[in-house]
């Protein structure tokens, strides 16, 4: 059992790929916002790499455990401490009854995960633990953890002296930056736009918002012109040159409101009246997950061979092959 | 225009829109909700779910284990099947909810908006001027007669957007800019000529004139027609709004609280595009979209 001494910012319960087969009522899949280190933060446990576990944002939270467990901390570096000890990231660490986990600040990234060997236990909602914060679903009843929160723990499928010292190699380690390079596929509504535009977008070195969270991440840069479409119309599209007939989003999509562009992650809406002229990757969402507020992105047009190429990289690096001990 | 073959767009990796047409439509979310239907009810290998809207369908899938060619023939295969819209029968349930009016709560929301962000004029008086009705009364009336297609529903958990499915009675109105912060739980407005509920209280750009106590998001699914999910509302589904006052509201409210409030739908019906169409037609003819048909029909039922 995780006891929590002090919540953190917002730390929720996650799991992949999270809540799946709602979107056509409004429910967001929810899941970690950087797919990639939650997944390899559970592997490096001993789980599946699917299996609910914590997203710590920004201020980590103070953790008791209250049984012998194995622990995993991955994603950013929030420089985890056990007992004020360093404890070395993506790697599964022995901790006894009664340590206490806590965490300090990230110099590159935000977000970081936590996995305890056999996963996190709460009750399901819709088939997932997920947590949607700002619409109360799943979780830790709806919500975050609080102070005096107390999380059951499944029981680990390997036994715990397998769990410790399982440790991500280097090389399927993600690397954390300040700026970033994102793969998107071109579409549903590139021909929204000129080809400046397309131009502008891709080269254009986009600094992430303050105003950015779970829902979407909002990216400031130049102005567009919009083209031929989008200034020729039917009435029923709405005024601005960025609206279209209301339609169902992808998590992923580049959604132009008005001249902010704004990147729709896990907790987005599923459908909306503005277009979207690019999408970014499933496999490369992880890396606006980990962007802070600041941070510089740049976009890079990729094929479908390409796209195809980078999601068995990452399926490549979620798995057994990357654990070494 | 409605597209003679649809489009298939790349959206990401994992997902594929299909555009029937760029234009707002009842026949084009017909096209969308039959497609969706066959979907749903013969699965095409690696779909995982789709998201109709207006114009579109959304598909989810599975990269390892179709790819958007392959989706794409598939779902040109079952766009063939469906044959033109008329032929389309949608299993569509009649969803009752009470609508209080030119009720308080509604009127105190757009009252803090004039106060705190823009001084506009106030609801429903605005909807009713910009569609050229006599006053509130003509309005409650126009907005309550026709039944109300469910199109889509997100944006947030169990959003519905509706049309009115009688061309007799249709109201347009421009959105807030900039949006509100608050929206009470409830709250039924409109945005364009479509109609929306809020199943909780969040910001929102609609104009909003009335509230009903029933909740359309049970996040604790203690009532029976949420069994399946915390929402009311399935694309497909129609709406009636019967109006209620104050008094009435808040009884209702009460039976809701202590549990003991009953859904009034109608489980069983089915929506045939062919025989709305010939309403529709006739329904075109007819005079005024709004205030003096509201006068002379009474309420009409389709299908």
């Amino acid at each position: 059992m995780l006891e929590f001494i002090k919540p953190g910012l917002e730390t929720s319960v996650q799991d992949f790929p999270g809540r799946i087969g709602f979107w056509s009522l409004g429910i967001p899949p929810s899941g970690p916002m950087d797919a990639l280190s939650f997944q390899l933060t559970n592997v490096a446990a001993g789980n599946a790499p699917g299996d609910p576990g914590l997203e710590v944002q920004f201020i980590g939270p103070e953790i008791r455990f209250q049984a012998d467990t194995v622990v995993a901390v991955g994603g950013a570096d929030m420089k985890p401490k056990v007992n004020g000890q360093l404890i070395p990231g993506w790697e599964g660490v022995p901790v006894s009854t009664g340590d206490v986990l806590t965490f300090g600040f990230a110099a590159q990234g935000c977000r970081s995960y936590v996995a305890v060997a056999g996963g996190v236990d709460i009750p399901r909602v819709m088939g997932s633990c997920s947590t949607f914060v700002k619409a109360n679903i799943g979780g830790i009843g709806g919500g975050a953890a609080k102070a005096g929160t107390v999380l059951k723990t499944s029981p680990s499928v390997r036994p715990l002296a397998e769990c410790s010292g399982r440790r991500i190699v280097d090389a399927a380690r993600p690397a954390f930056g300040a700026s970033w390079e994102v793969e998107v596929l071109l579409g549903p509504h590139d021909d929204w736009l000129t080809d400046a535009d397309i131009n502008q977008f891709t080269s254009f070195e986009w600094k992430v918002s303050s105003l950015s969270d779970r829902t979407g991440y909002r990216i400031e840069g130049p102005d567009f012109e919009f083209g031929h479409k989008a200034h020729n119309k039917l009435p029923e599209n709405g005024s601005d040159p960025s609206n279209i007939i209301d339609f169902g989003y992808s998590v992923g999509s580049v959604n132009f409101c008005g001249q902010t562009p704004i990147i729709l992650m896990v907790d987005g809406p599923s459908l909306g009246g503005f277009v979207n002229p690019f999408t970014v990757l499933s496999t490369s969402l992880w890396k606006l997950g980990q962007a802070k507020p600041g941070d510089h992105v740049r976009f890079k047009v990729v094929t479908e061979e390409e796209a195809r190429a980078l999601r068995a990289d990452f399926k490549a690096a979620v798995s057994e092959q990357s654990v070494t001990r | 225009m409605i597209f003679e073959e649809p489009r298939y767009l790349y959206s990401g990796d994992r997902y594929l829109l299909l555009e029937f047409g760029d234009e707002m439509n009842l026949e084009l979310n017909f096209k969308a909700l039959g497609l969706a239907e066959t979907v749903a009810d013969d699965p095409i290998p690696g779909v995982i779910e789709t998201v109709p809207s207006f114009a579109t369908l959304l598909v989810h899938y599975e990269p390892d284990q179709t790819d958007f060619h392959t989706l794409k023939d598939a779902l040109h295969e079952r766009v063939a099947s469906l044959g033109s819209t008329a032929d389309i029968t949608l299993p569509s349930r009649i969803v009752e909810l009470p609508c209080c009016y030119d009720d308080p709560w509604t009127k105190a929301a757009v009252d803090d908006y004039r106060k705190k962000i823009k001084m506009i004029e106030p609801n429903p008086e605005a909807t009713a001027r910009l569609n050229g009705l006599r006053d509130v009364r003509e309005l409650i009336k126009v907005h309550s007669t026709p039944q109300y297609w469910v199109a889509a529903v997100g944006f947030w958990p169990g959003l519905p957007f509706m049309m009115s499915l009688d061309p007799r009675y249709v109201l347009t109105v421009p959105k807030y800019n900039p949006p509100r912060t608050w929206t009470p739980q409830g709250t039924v407005g409109m945005g364009g000529s479509c109609t929306a509920i809020y199943p909780v209280n969040t910001p929102g750009g609609y104009q909003i004139f009335g509230r009903t106590p029933v909740p359309i998001w049970d996040g604790a699914q203690k009532f029976a027609p949420f069994s399946k999910s915390p929402v009311l509302l399935k694309p497909g589904d129609r709406v009636k709004f019967v109006p209620i006052d104050a008094r009435e509201f808040i009884e209702i409210e009460n039976e809701v609280a202590a549990g003991t409030y009953t859904y009034n739908i109608v489980d069983y019906d089915l929506f045939a595009v062919a025989r709305y169409t010939q309403f529709f037609e006739q329904g075109k003819k007819d005079v005024g979209y709004s205030a003096a048909a509201a006068e002379e029909q009474s309420a009409t039922t389709v299908a």
